[in-house]
């Protein structure tokens, strides 16, 4: 069985690792130079000088700390759109090795073929599976430390890696994606028999399901906490925290939201911009804020990888229920 | 007698169409069947379920008196179109199915039958002739040294020269074995040759069967006067009729005793007899509603 099915998907498989390569050839470079850069700017030291606490104290040191921060972010933007990319590639695997795995058979006829013989539906069904699986996993674990590394330095220089696009390309939800697509792929090819009904169907179903957990799912996983500070005091939320904020706001006295999307005070050193002043929102006005903290990240990982290993393995078993009776 | 086919109100059902139904059927071991029907008649949907690739919607089907997923390694199936890895050459598909059949695999007979036929082992079946892939299939089939083989409408895509080797293969690999053939067509004169057993389907349903000597046996073709709908003595039942102004013929099944000397006896040929079948279940199929 194993034989066949590197027989059969060893073109698939070696014209993989050729893309891959070629992506590894763009990314290693480009990778490199974010990673002097932040060293030479000297980011790392002034951000484990600013701790992990989601308030600190307003320094010359900390808006010195964010400048930098912005400044290599203004200088590697356009890597943000290439991590997009990144996003993209599970669903491949889907489309491209999940879809045409079982529905290719049947299109060919050649499942009256291979079914035919003295080994089991089932037993084909477990090692074809299994080993474009394990490959699959290879693939996916690679590709996750390879961005993981990559995308380091522009994540630690923004927003943190909880917020979106950052999270989805990094630790080990990039794997479980990856298995999801390429059950969803198999499963599609066992219920539609016919490759591209099959390639599409795994195409939208991965991102109609992807984008309902990381939309209506994810800021749900724990409760987020809120914090409220006063514009008059030195208090300032932490750059480096990699708290993932979900809204923010300004609130009057009486505690409503009345300045969405805007914080008030303290001014940076270059001075306040035109942005509200305290008086628009009346006296008492406090910065308010809902936040997912940044040190939950590996808690969040674990709690979406769940989620997708689960409906991975639901999409296997009905795929395999199914081809005990298909013909 | 062992049976290697055995169904019992056999039916499968693909939405509310039955494409197969009520199907009785005694294949007996060591036979080379012909079934034999047109298209759509349900012949593909019976193969299918003989080799556990179908299962039935109703009624059952043994092959060996066990269920034919469990005897998959003691049965040779060749689909129809004779489906292949289009990019293996002939002699991975060989490989392949030493790797699939680890209980028993020829694979010195598979390459000597291909060599025999002066098929090339390094290039991709797909590039074949087609009489060239069904012989591949056939085998790898007769590579498992199969009990049972069954072949749908191996032929029919090729041309009468492919045709005629084919069959020949085929049966030169199974005269020296003990194996039993089902094999389906809608032409009968492929089969009419080589087969000692028949089976008629049409529209879903069995129409015939038996063993070809039996059959001729028992049918006859009577010429008399023109006859109306009563019974003829020593006959059990009038398959198909057709009457000219003056005289009558008749294909009939016969009865017990010697038919009233008023018609003349001719025996009949197979051919004959599957046609006569084949119409008369045509004649008895609801028709259009198409106003006088």
């Amino acid at each position: 069985m194993i034989w066949l099915t590197w027989r059969q998907h060893r073109r698939q498989a070696l014209f993989t690792l050729g893309a891959l390569a070629v992506l590894a050839a763009i990314m290693v470079p480009t990778g490199l130079a974010m990673h002097t850069k932040y060293d030479s700017l000297g980011l790392p030291a002034c951000r484990e000088a600013l701790g992990s606490a989601s308030m600190i104290t307003q320094t010359e040191a900390v808006s010195r700390c964010e400048s930098l921060g912005h400044q290599f972010q203004q200088e590697f933007s356009g890597m943000v759109f290439v991590a997009v990319l990144f996003v993209v590639l599970p669903v491949l695997v889907g489309v491209f090795f999940g879809a045409p795995l079982v529905s290719r058979e049947f299109e060919q006829g050649t499942h009256r073929l291979v079914w035919t013989q003295g080994v089991s539906r089932l037993q084909w069904a477990l090692a074809k599976f299994g080993l474009v699986g394990a490959i699959t996993v290879v693939l996916a674990v690679g590709y996750a430390l390879g961005v993981s590394w990559w995308f380091r330095p522009l994540v630690s220089a923004s927003t943190g890696r909880l917020t979106y696009l950052s999270f989805d390309v990094q630790g080990v939800v990039p794997v479980a994606y990856t298995l999801f697509a390429l059950a969803l792929g198999i499963f599609a090819g066992t219920y539609w028999r016919k490759v591209l009904p099959a390639m599409g169907i795994s195409l939208v179903g991965f991102a109609a399901v992807r984008v309902a957990i990381e939309v209506l799912a994810r800021p749900r996983y724990l409760p987020a906490r809120t914090l409220s500070f006063s514009p008059a005091g030195d208090q300032t939320p932490n750059p480096a925290s990699g708290d993932w904020v979900m809204s923010e706001g300004v609130r009057n006295a009486a505690g409503e939201l009345v300045l969405p999307n805007a914080r008030i005070g303290p001014c940076p050193p270059s001075g306040c911009g035109a942005g509200p002043g305290p008086g628009e929102a009346g006296a008492g006005a406090y910065n308010w804020m809902e936040f997912q903290p940044g040190d939950r990240f590996w808690t969040f990982q674990a709690i979406e990888t769940g989620i997708f290993a689960l409906l991975a393995a639901a999409l296997v078993y009905f795929a395999l229920r199914r081809l005990r009776t298909i013909a | 007698m062992e049976l290697a086919v055995q169904t019992r109100a056999l039916g499968k059902r693909y939405g509310r169409t039955w494409a197969l139904q009520d199907c009785a059927l005694d294949v007996p071991a060591g036979r080379i069947a012909a079934l034999v029907g047109p298209n759509g008649a349900g012949k593909t949907t019976l193969l299918h379920l003989a080799v556990g690739l179908l299962r039935p919607d109703a009624g059952e089907v043994r092959v060996f008196g066990r269920d034919p997923r469990s005897v998959l390694p003691d049965i040779g199936f060749v689909a129809q179109d004779t489906p292949l890895y289009r990019d293996f050459t002939a002699a991975e598909l060989v490989t392949m199915g030493g790797k699939l059949n680890r209980r028993r695999w020829d694979a010195a007979l598979a390459r000597e039958r291909l060599a025999m036929l002066g098929i090339p082992p390094d290039r991709p079946v797909g590039k074949l002739s087609g009489g060239q892939r069904a012989q591949v299939a056939l085998a790898l089939a007769l590579a498992k040294r199969p009990r049972l083989l069954l072949l749908d409408e191996p032929i029919a895509s090729l041309d009468p020269l492919a045709r005629r080797e084919f069959m020949q293969a085929l049966m030169g690999a199974v005269a020296e074995s003990e194996t039993t053939v089902l094999l389906s067509s809608h032409l009968l004169a492929d089969l009419e040759r080589s087969c000692d057993y028949l089976i008629v389907l049409q529209q879903s349903r069995v129409q015939l069967t038996g063993a070809v000597d039996e059959l001729l046996d028992t049918h006859r073709t009577l010429v008399g006067p023109r006859a109306g709908s009563e019974s003829i003595a020593g006959v059990a039942k009038v398959v198909r009729a057709s009457h000219t102004e003056r005289q009558s013929t008749l294909l009939v099944r016969r009865g017990d005793g010697p038919v009233d000397p008023l018609w003349t006896e001719h025996e009949v040929t197979l051919e004959d007899l599957v046609l006569a079948y084949l119409a008369e279940a045509t004649a008895t199929r609801v028709e259009w509603e198409v106003p006088a």
